[in-house]
């Protein structure tokens, strides 16, 4: 992409008359396609559709059909909340390699980051809705219309950085891609800025989602430094590990020759943040079981089980042997080339990683309570189909997107060929 | 009690008045002789002798503040008249009898040597767990139906936490400051009165240890396992 | 649903399947006619949800922008509702605090006995779900000589005390540095004049970040909606305290203002067999409390935490 900005007032107002027929085409390319795209989104609809019924049966009833208690009083919500904060961080580790390292290739496929961004921030916004014990008192959360309790509460912060993380990337992607339609020249001045706003913003939205928790003073198990390094860290190995799955699935089904660059820099950087945060975990683990005490009553229930209690342990091994296999899948030399190796390596330290956040970090912090009591949690049925349609949905607005990105940035469609 | 805040009996009689509703009983309330009773069985549990405390005075006349005072008063728990104490068995017209202290006492010569477990004949069953006082530590010998403070003064069972407070000077102390003995009604005295236990609502003054109690009542949290095995102690 | 929602008549696209382009309109048109039927079946729950809640409650302001008449209307109408869902007839009031006082609660540990008669009388004086026996407060069997919670056991049952234990009864602390009023994002919950950390139930958004916040477990979600028989509703009620609190928001100990801010004790402290409890305002010299933070060597739970308890435990 050159960088020749276009000035014209003429080419402006043609920019402005031919956005109603690119949104128009967008959507029938979003309703149109092969019988496996088809069937892809019909499935993706119809789990969206169970878990739809299964929050409208929520609200209904009550949040007594989650399997949450006033001692663990958040669960698989809050967990996937966190999980996908980091997803939506991830995506930065393509940004700035792409823009801050003049990273060619990387640049040619960036957009993918920031479109899985923005798929990982509708998910977060859902799975906040779906935690919500009176979601039809969402507007009091709405600055100006209700009461916002910034800057002190974490929670609005949280509430802030995340739109406004949804809206900057959603302008980036939106800008290039239809400048990309028009088949002009991006003029820097309209997304360069935003581009550098939105890498100190990724970097702000996990910080912030982890001081949601650890600047809870009485909740010893997250109120520790090390949790917002630990979130960005593991959110560096997972939002770049999701997306090169994205891009291979994208390669496959479009047949067009990727470069291998931009894979190739995110499995080392993967590797370089997965180490991280092994050692950042491995540093609390030896704070917890070093020290003892009140701090190691939580650690000594997730990885051998309290006083007969061990629902997490299975949980918690699960999560350190995804992620160490992972890791070691990582270093192989197999997986800075294409192949089975990368995908598993990626796999697996989602699959880690996922775990960390939830059963190993979100649920611990409850368990015991501050009371001592200890109260297990197991996600219920509801919990499972809300969250399972919420992921749908999310997949469902990035194939959308990304639908839509592949054809116009591979050339299928254009305002050339309108009429 | 030289609390100035304290009542005269008239109004002390008044105690049921705005009080609890378990406070509406006018009948001589029973005190069994007991240390290990629990509160919810005490009702039911067989004793060989009960004493039975004086009766309060119920009146109709409400509780005012004092006049010249804007403050309602601290009324405390008293009871009218030396305790009788109930027999065993009934009399042969199958009455259950009822006799003071100085029914025996006025034409038995008090003997100072006795002890708990001498007082097998008339006193039967009785227990005892005061320290070591002695009968006539606390009980006049001269005078039947009245107490004795320390310094052989006699002194009127109503003014009984007078005598205990001799001993209890901590908790005599804490009781005035609301720390002890617990209370009913208003912490704010500007807008209604406040109702205090007696020494012996609460211990049994042979007996005066509180007794163990049951628990009652739990809340059942969602997903906490409660542990049947600690109810059996 | 972005799959089925539109149908436009545009040029066929080379991968589509269906050739014919009315059949192809007839087919999109179809699905998402069944995409819309399948929308509409899975929200259908909402809509009984829906009709729980009138306009007045959706658009209701927050309690500190009520003027006195919107107090009065709000009032009422939550009186109607308590009416019409328990049958039980309520008065609401709304008990402002009372100036120049600071409500403080201290326990004496070495005269409770752990009878729970205080978890009961909560649970009754506040109309808490008769279901799951809730209550503000929670009791712990400590072991002697530790302080340590983690020995401590709430679910202790049979006759108290116990051998080797002494008895903690936790609740609201009414904390000087509340950490639930910082982290509500909505500014639902605020300490009032008189200390006491209270909740507007018809503001709260029920995310319960404020549960996770508080070191305590002072504060309890309603996980469905209460259920108590009419003739037990304790018909004594105030807005910010023990009336019947909506399914889906956080509630919380409030010293029983409806019953404190009308001179009289707390149900807990008035149902304490053994006299632990002691109440007062910290502002009057000659309250019972100043004469216990005067003369007991007190302390406070998790002091560490800065929260600045307004809760006071001593031993003599």
């Amino acid at each position: 992409m050159s960088a020749a900005p276009l000035s014209d007032s003429d080419k402006h107002s043609t920019a402005l008359l031919s956005y109603p027929g690119f949104v128009k085409r967008s959507l029938v390319v979003m309703t149109e396609g092969s019988y496996a795209f088809l069937t892809w989104m019909t499935v993706l609809t119809a789990i969206a559709l169970v878990g739809l019924n299964a929050w409208a049966n929520q609200v209904a009833t009550g949040m007594a059909v989650t399997g949450m208690s006033d001692q663990v009083s958040w669960g698989l919500y809050i967990a996937n909340f966190t999980f996908c904060v980091g997803l939506a961080a991830g995506g930065v580790m393509m940004v700035i390699p792409a823009y801050l390292y003049k990273d060619k290739e990387m640049h040619q496929v960036v957009i993918i980051g920031e479109t899985v961004a923005i798929a990982a921030i509708v998910m977060c916004l859902m799975f906040v809705m779906a935690d919500l014990g009176r979601p039809d008192r969402f507007w009091h959360l709405m600055p100006g219309l209700g009461k916002f309790n910034w800057p002190i509460s974490m929670l609005t912060w949280d509430v802030l950085v995340l739109n406004g993380y949804l809206l900057l990337n959603l302008h980036v992607v939106g800008y290039l891609l239809y400048t990309r339609y028009l088949g002009k020249t991006p003029n820097p001045l309209w997304y360069i800025p935003f581009v550098f706003i939105s890498i100190f913003w990724a970097i702000s939205i996990h910080t912030v989602t982890a001081f949601l928790y650890c600047g809870l003073g009485g909740r010893p198990f997250w109120n520790t430094a090390l949790l917002a390094p630990r979130f960005l860290a593991s959110a560096f190995v997972s939002g770049p590990a999701f997306i090169i799955i994205v891009m291979r699935v994208l390669r496959l089904i479009y047949h067009y020759d990727a470069p291998a660059g931009p894979a190739r820099t995110l499995i080392q950087i993967m590797r370089v943040a997965m180490v991280a945060n092994l050692v950042m975990s491995v540093s609390e683990l030896f704070t917890v079981f070093y020290t003892g005490g009140t701090h190691g009553a939580t650690g000594q229930y997730m990885y051998f089980g309290l006083h007969g209690h061990d629902g997490l342990v299975i949980w918690t091994w699960s999560s350190l042997l995804l992620n160490l296999t992972g890791t070691v899948l990582l270093f192989l030399p197999a997986a800075l080339q294409r192949g089975t190796v990368r995908i598993v390596a990626c796999l697996l330290c989602i699959a880690g990683i996922w775990i960390e956040k939830g059963m190993g970090l979100i649920i611990p912090g409850f368990i015991p309570s501050t009371l001592h009591q200890l109260v297990e949690y197991s996600p219920s049925t509801t919990e499972w189909k809300i969250s399972l349609g919420v992921l749908a949905f999310g997949l469902m607005v990035l194939t959308l997107l990304l639908k839509v990105i592949a054809k116009v940035f591979l050339g299928k469609m254009t305002v050339a060929d309108q009429s | 009690m030289s609390d100035p805040e304290s009542v005269t009996p008239d109004q002390a009689a008044a105690w049921d008045q705005g009080s609890t509703e378990a406070e509406s009983n006018p009948e001589p309330e029973l005190f069994f002789v007991s240390h290990e009773s629990d509160q919810g069985e005490q009702a039911s549990s067989e004793r060989s002798v009960s004493i039975a405390k004086g009766s309060r005075i119920a009146s109709a006349v409400p509780i005012q503040k004092a006049p010249g005072s804007d403050r309602y008063p601290v009324v405390i728990q008293r009871y009218e008249g030396a305790p009788m104490i109930r027999l065993q068995a009934d009399d042969p017209l199958q009455r259950q009898g009822q006799v003071a202290c100085s029914t025996c006492h006025s034409v038995r010569k008090p003997n100072l040597k006795n002890t708990v477990a001498q007082l097998d004949q008339f006193h039967q069953g009785f227990s005892f767990a005061h320290g070591q006082l002695t009968c006539y530590a606390c009980h006049k010998a001269q005078q039947p139906d009245a107490l004795r403070l320390a310094d052989g003064q006699p002194v009127a069972y109503r003014e009984v936490m007078s005598m205990c407070s001799q001993c209890h000077s901590q908790q005599a102390i804490a009781y005035q400051h609301g720390a002890h003995g617990g209370m009913n009604g208003f912490w704010d005295l500007s807008r209604g009165p406040q109702f205090k236990n007696n020494c012996v609502d609460c211990h049994d003054p042979h007996v005066p240890k509180y007794p163990s109690m049951k628990v009652q009542f739990k809340p059942h949290d969602r997903f906490l396992q409660t542990n049947d095995q600690s109810s059996d102690h | 649903m972005a799959n089925s929602n539109s149908a436009q008549n545009t040029p066929a696209s080379p991968e589509l399947p269906v050739v014919n382009p009315t059949r192809r309109k007839a087919v999109k048109a179809g699905f998402a006619t069944l995409g819309l039927a399948a929308f509409a079946a899975a929200i259908s729950p909402l809509r009984s949800a829906a009709k729980q809640t009138s306009a007045q409650a959706f658009f209701q302001n927050h309690y500190r922008e009520l003027s006195a008449e919107d107090k009065r209307k709000v009032i009422a109408r939550l009186e109607a509702e308590t009416k019409e869902k328990y049958g039980a007839e309520v008065h609401i009031a709304d008990d402002r605090p009372i100036p120049g006082t600071k409500f403080v609660y201290a326990i004496n540990l070495s005269v409770c006995n752990g009878n729970g008669n205080c978890v009961k009388a909560c649970h009754e004086e506040n109309n808490h779900d008769r279901a799951t026996h809730q209550s503000y407060i929670r009791v712990l069997e400590m072991d002697k000589g530790s302080m340590e919670l983690g020995n401590g056991d709430s679910e202790y049952q049979g006759v108290v005390p116990k051998d080797g234990k002494f008895y903690l009864p936790v609740q609201c602390q009414q904390c000087d540095e509340p950490p639930c009023v910082d982290v509500c994002p909505v500014k639902a919950t605020w300490k009032e004049e008189d200390g006491i950390v209270v909740i507007d139930y018809n503001w709260c958004i029920g995310c319960r970040y404020c549960e996770a916040a508080c070191p305590y477990h002072a504060r309890r979600f309603n996980w469905k909606q209460p259920e108590i028989p009419a003739e037990e509703v304790n018909p004594d009620q105030s807005y910010l305290s023990n009336r019947i609190r909506p399914a889906g928001v956080v509630e919380k100990c409030t010293y029983c203002l409806h019953r404190t801010r009308r001179g009289k004790l707390p149900a807990c402290l008035e149902a304490c067999p053994t006299g632990a409890r002691v109440f007062g305002n910290i502002l009057d010299p000659e309250s019972n409390i100043r004469w216990i933070l005067e003369n007991k060597r007190v302390y406070v739970l998790k002091e560490e935490l800065g929260t600045k308890p307004a809760f006071f435990y001593y031993f003599d």
